[in-house]
This record gives C-alpha cells, structure tokens and sequence, in this order.
C-alpha cells in the first residue's frame, strides 16, 4: 500500500535564456550600430576632391576604382529572409514536438549562415581591396569583419539549439524562441550595414 | 558517493597538507557560485585600486614640480592613461558587477545567479584582459606607447576586458529579469533594481566601445590613416572612461545606499516609485555613449542659439545629477520616517553616493564653456570622485550583505570611522584639482603650468590622498578578514524590509 502520488504542479516556465539572448543581442545592435555611427561620421567628414567631370566638387570617400561587387551583397541580403524564415519554423515545430522537422529546420539556418560566410569571403576576394590604402577600405574590412563575426556567432547558436535538440532535449523551446531572435537581430542589423555600406556607400 | 571516492582518491595520491590548498584553488579557478565567484572581482578590483592609487601617488608627486621630473617624460602620457583605466576599468565596473553578483541571489531569494557559468566567463575575460592591459603599459604599449605589439596587446587587452564586463553584465541584468520568485521589478529592492539599470547600461555600451577598439586596432595594424595611431587613442575612446558615462558603472552603488537607509531605519520606503524614477534617470546615460562625445555649453550670439547648445548640455550632463540627488533626499526622507540608530552600511554608503553627486556635478560644470575648465584637471577631480565615492559605497554593500553571505557581520563603528577617513581620501585625491582646474592646470600634463603655490600643494595633496584610499581599502579588508576569526556581532541587516 503506498501513498498515492501527488499530481505534479504547472511547470514553471523559463525564459532564462530568450531574456540573456534579448540583452546580448542589445549590446550587439549597439556594437554595429557604434560602428556603422562611426561610418556616416567619417564619411560625413571625408576630404573633398575633383569629380571626373573636372568642374564638381565630391567627397572623397569611395576611390574611384573600387567597385563592390552589389550581387552578392543583395543575395546576402535575401538570405537573411531564409535564415529568419527558417528560425522561426524551428520554433514553430519544436511547439508542435514535431523534432525532425525542428532539426531540418536549424540545419536549414545552419547552411544559411554558411552561404553567407562564403558570400562575404567571396565579396571580399571581387574586391581585391588592399587594407593598407586608406580610411575607407580600412572601416569596411572592420564593418563587414565584425558583422562576418557576428554571422558565426549566430552559426555557434544554432549548432548548440541543434545539438540540444538532438540530444533529446525537445522541450527547450526557449532555447530556440532565443535563438530566432538572435537571428531577427543580426538581419535587421545586416539590413542597416548593407543600406549604408553597399548601397549608400 | 562520487564525492566520496573523488576525496579517498586524492588522499591517496597526495598529501594533505598539499590536497587542501590545491583543492581551494581548484574550487576556485573553476567557481560558478555567485558568492566566489563576486569575491572574486571586488577582491581584483582591490588590487586594481591599489595600482590606481599608487599611480595617482607618482602623478600627483610629478606635477607638483614642473622642474624636477620623477618619471621619464615619454611614460607619462602611458601613466595617465593606465590612472584613468585602472579606476573605470580596474575599479569602478568591476567593483559595482562583483558586488551585484555576490549580493543578488540573497537579494530576490535566488539559489543562484542566472547563467553562472557565462559570468564565471566574464569574470576570467576580464581578468585576463586586465592582466594583459597592464603587461602592455609595462612594456611600452598603451596609448602613446612606443612599442607596436604592446599597443596592438593593450587594444586586445581593453576588447577582452570589455567582453568580460559586458557578459557579466548580461548575466546580472538576465538573473534580476528572471529570478524574481514572482515578485514585480517594482517590488524588488532598490539595489538589485539599481544592478539591472547599471548592468543593462554596461550590456548596451560596452560593445559600442568595443567597436571603436575593433577600428582602433585594424587601423593601427595596417594603415594607421583614419584613426591617428597610439597618440590619439584615448581621444577615440575617451568617452567610455569619463563622465558621465562612468555613471552607468557606480548605478548599484545608488542601490545601496536606498536598501541601506531603509535597513537602517527599519521602516517603509517613502515614495518608493520615485527612487526607482530616480535610479533609472541613470540610463539616460546610454543616450550620450551614442554621440560618442562631449556636450559642452557655449552662450551663442541669439538665444535660439544657446538653447541648441543648451539642450545636449542639459541631457547628457545635467539630467543624469537627479538620480544620485533624488536617492539621497529620498535616503534621508527614509531615516525621517523611521527609526535609524548608527549604521556602518548607511554612513559609507550615503558619503560615496555624495562623492559620487559631487564628481558628477564637476563634470556638468566642465561642461560650461564660460568656465574654461575642458583640458583642464577637473576632469580628473571628477573621475576620482565618482570612482572613489563608488568604493566608500562598496564598503557599504559589504558591510550590509556580509552578514548573511558568512554569517558574521562587521561592527558598526570600525566601519563609520573607515568612511570618514575614506571621505578624507577622497576629498584630498581629487578637491585640490578642482581649485587646480580653475587655475588653469591642465590635465594629462606635467609640465606648461605654475606651480607655485596653491597649484603644488595642490598636487601634493592629491598624492596623499591617493595613498590614504589604498590604507583605507586595505584596512577594510583586514576588518572583513578579522571578522571572519573573531567574535560574531548582530546582524543588524538581516531584516529585510522593502515597500
């Protein structure tokens, strides 16, 4: 004869690690969002010099033989909408306890961040801009690279979401509810670098 | 069990005269409790000021002679620099965050801090970039320094120091956001609300600082074409070491002071919404990290004129005062109200928020241009104030929570005598420059000035001051170690009373 079990109460809800992301991601916004300040200060700022047409005067910011390569910056740009997409869905499965579909999704987003990568290396290497010039190529290297780090840092969250699922942890939907955010953060983030860097200039 | 064979298997290989310090540093260097873990950085942080108050000893004794040189003159602009790092970076961010770490669990009845194994992450980033900062000022590095890999070591030392200082912070603003056991954030006490207002202000300024060392360092390893190379350094980040951005780094210190005067007065909180007001008037602080420099006020030609020079002058300088002058007025209101008796928590507590206030206010009038005091070493009187004051308030914290972190709480009088002669410290190391700063000393300099009369006494002073903070800091900590072999006192703090 034995006591009969008590039912167990609602499960408390954490949200530990969705608020952590929240706060870490802020202080990421602020880093690009320093860096980009930065970026229109000292293009604000730039010395001016002869246009072509011998006669106007323009900001010599962007030298005149320096073409950025807009195909991929654009493709990096419509990737994001993936990784973003794809996020999500892996929090959307994750609530239906659907894991497979959880899985392929962050592998998904995985790969995305891996396209970009590539198609930052790739945007580099079309460049074939030489660090040791001047202030424009020297803040653009540092822009893209750290935004090419922030890239990979969003990479590291979804390996660990991943492995987490895989492990069995199924019902780590904060961990994935934290980790589509990261990833909405760091495309808005891109969003502004590439309005300012690859389209404005 | 497992803990069982762990303890036989290291009987048996070593001896146990050797097992239990190896075992101590073991626990460690690889804690993740809240307590060792907060020890840790203020105990650092001690350290840290010690460096700071030696170096403010060397600098005031160089100045107070223009004629007889001390120190080379090219290690000069190097020594300024690591004065100024070692109080807001060696000082004043991880004294606040080590404190609020240690003090927060206690604080929302939590077993725990959120994520401790990220902030134990923090703690070591910051120590390691610490460490690293001050091995590069040592070998020539640094801004103004003469030798390349050291400069380009110190830019790596600040990035680490200010991932470190930012994940801690991460960790203390996500535990006060989600460790609450149900209470509201207005319900919280004062000071855990103050760490999350601070914490959340480090989280979102430091990585802007940490863009600017990330431009700093492939600029100065490259090209050195935008940002000037080592000279200009400080100029580029000069921000994140001044007024009143250093506001963000000392916000717990307002906690403090509010949990201490209502401990104190055993009573209720009096207008307990407006402290809070008055806390988070400290954010406003995160606006000016975004201009990335100073607002000063100049009378212009028309009145439309001065009122645009007025308004970035009053937000970013002005509007910050309130939050350490409305958690005074409203500490005193609090003791009014109830029933205070001598309290060591109180005393330090409420004189380093004051200091604090002053170091402010001195920072808002450099910020006027009619009084001609930008370059001049006001600006230092002010960093000493805040950092100071940030350390007295500290004394408080330690003197209010150690009870229930050990169980042995520190008596009351030792603590109010080491608070006046901190006060003293404080007074001498940065009051003469602001009499200083009016007679046009300027700042980072030794030489170009008079120094005859008040100007040398001036700096004479300064230098005492300086070491008399070391003492007083190294006398606290001798009280908190005697504390833990002697006799037990009464507690008084244990009651918590909140609104």
């Amino acid at each position: 004869m034995t006591a009969p079990a008590l039912t167990a109460g609602p499960s408390r809800r954490t949200s530990t690690i969705f608020v952590a992301t929240a706060v870490a991601a802020g202080g990421v916004a602020t880093l690009m969002g320093g860096m980009l300040a930065m970026w229109l200060n000292f293009r604000a700022n730039a010395p001016t010099r002869v246009a072509s047409d011998g006669v106007s005067l323009i900001k010599d910011w962007l030298k005149k033989d320096t073409a950025i390569p807009e195909v991929a910056a654009n493709t990096m740009m419509f990737t994001f909408v993936i990784a973003c997409v794809m996020a999500q869905w892996a929090v959307y499965s994750a609530r239906r306890g659907d894991k497979s579909h959880t899985t392929l999704a962050l592998s998904i987003t995985l790969f995305t961040g891996l396209a970009l990568l590539n198609a930052q290396i790739a945007l580099w290497l079309q460049m074939e801009v030489v660090l040791r010039n001047d202030t424009y190529e020297t803040m653009f290297y540092t822009i893209t690279g750290t935004m090419f780090a922030v890239i990979a840092s969003a990479m590291v969250y979804s390996v660990v979401a991943m492995f987490r699922m895989l492990a069995g942890r199924t019902q780590d939907h904060d961990v994935l509810a934290g980790h589509a955010l990261y990833w909405y953060v760091v495309s808005g983030l891109f969003a502004a670098m590439w309005f300012v860097v690859y389209v404005q200039k | 069990m497992v803990m069982t064979a762990t303890e036989t298997q290291m009987t048996t290989t070593t001896s146990p005269e050797m097992a239990r310090p190896l075992r101590a540093i073991g626990r460690w260097l690889t804690a993740v409790d809240h307590v060792r873990l907060g020890a840790s950085m203020a105990l650092s942080s001690a350290l840290w000021l010690a460096i700071a108050g030696v170096v403010g000893a060397i600098l005031g004794v160089e100045r107070a002679d223009v004629s007889g040189a001390v120190i080379d003159a090219g290690a000069l602009t190097q020594l300024f620099s690591l004065h100024q790092f070692a109080l807001v970076f060696g000082v004043a961010a991880p004294l606040t965050l080590g404190l609020s770490v240690w003090m927060l669990p206690a604080q929302l009845h939590a077993s725990n801090i959120s994520l401790p194994r990220l902030a134990s992450f923090g703690w070591w980033a910051w120590l390691a970039g610490s460490i690293t900062v001050l091995v590069s000022y040592l070998a020539n590095g640094g801004p103004g320094g003469g030798a390349e890999r050291f400069v380009e070591l110190y830019l790596l030392g600040l990035g680490l120091v200010l991932v470190g200082l930012a994940v801690e912070a991460v960790a203390v603003a996500t535990t006060v956001l989600t460790r609450r056991n149900g209470q509201r954030l207005s319900d919280i006490p004062v000071g855990a609300f103050a760490a999350l207002i601070g914490a959340l202000g480090v989280a979102l300024t430091t990585p802007v600082a940490l863009g600017t060392v990330t431009y700093l360092w492939v600029d100065y390893v490259n090209a050195r074409v935008a940002f000037g190379g080592a000279d200009f350094m400080d100029n580029w980040l000069g921000w994140v070491m001044r007024e009143p951005q250093t506001l963000l780094y000392v916000v717990p210190a307002l906690g403090v002071l509010a949990d201490a005067a209502v401990r104190t007065a055993k009573g209720r909180q009096p207008m307990r919404g407006v402290v809070l007001v008055g806390v988070g008037i400290a954010a406003t602080v995160v606006l000016s990290s975004v201009t990335q420099q100073a607002h000063v006020f100049e009378v212009g030609t028309s009145p439309a004129e001065s009122l645009q020079s007025l308004v970035p002058f009053a937000l970013f300088n002005a509007v910050p005062l309130l939050a350490p002058l409305v958690v005074i007025l409203l500490s005193l209101l609090a003791l009014k109200a109830g029933k205070p008796a001598l309290s060591g928590a109180f005393v330090a507590s409420f004189l380093g928020v004051g200091m604090i206030f002053t170091g402010l206010v001195g920072s808002a009038a450099m910020h006027i241009d009619a009084l001609s005091l930008v370059g001049t070493v006001f600006a230092e009187a002010a960093l000493v104030y805040v950092v100071y004051g940030a350390v007295l308030a500290g004394i408080g914290a330690v003197a209010m929570h150690i009870g229930t972190a050990t169980g042995r709480a520190l008596p009351d009088v030792p603590v109010v005598l080491l608070s006046l002669v901190g006060v003293l410290a404080t007074v001498l190391a940065s009051l003469p420059h602001y009499i200083a700063g009016f007679l046009d000393q300027p700042s980072k300099a030794a030489q170009g000035y008079d120094d005859s009369g008040i100007v040398g006494l001036a700096n004479i002073t300064v230098a005492l001051g300086h070491l008399l903070m070391v003492v007083v800091v190294v006398l606290f900590l001798g009280l908190v170690a005697k504390s833990r072999r002697g006799n037990s006192v009464v507690d008084r703090y244990q009651t918590q009373v909140t609104a």
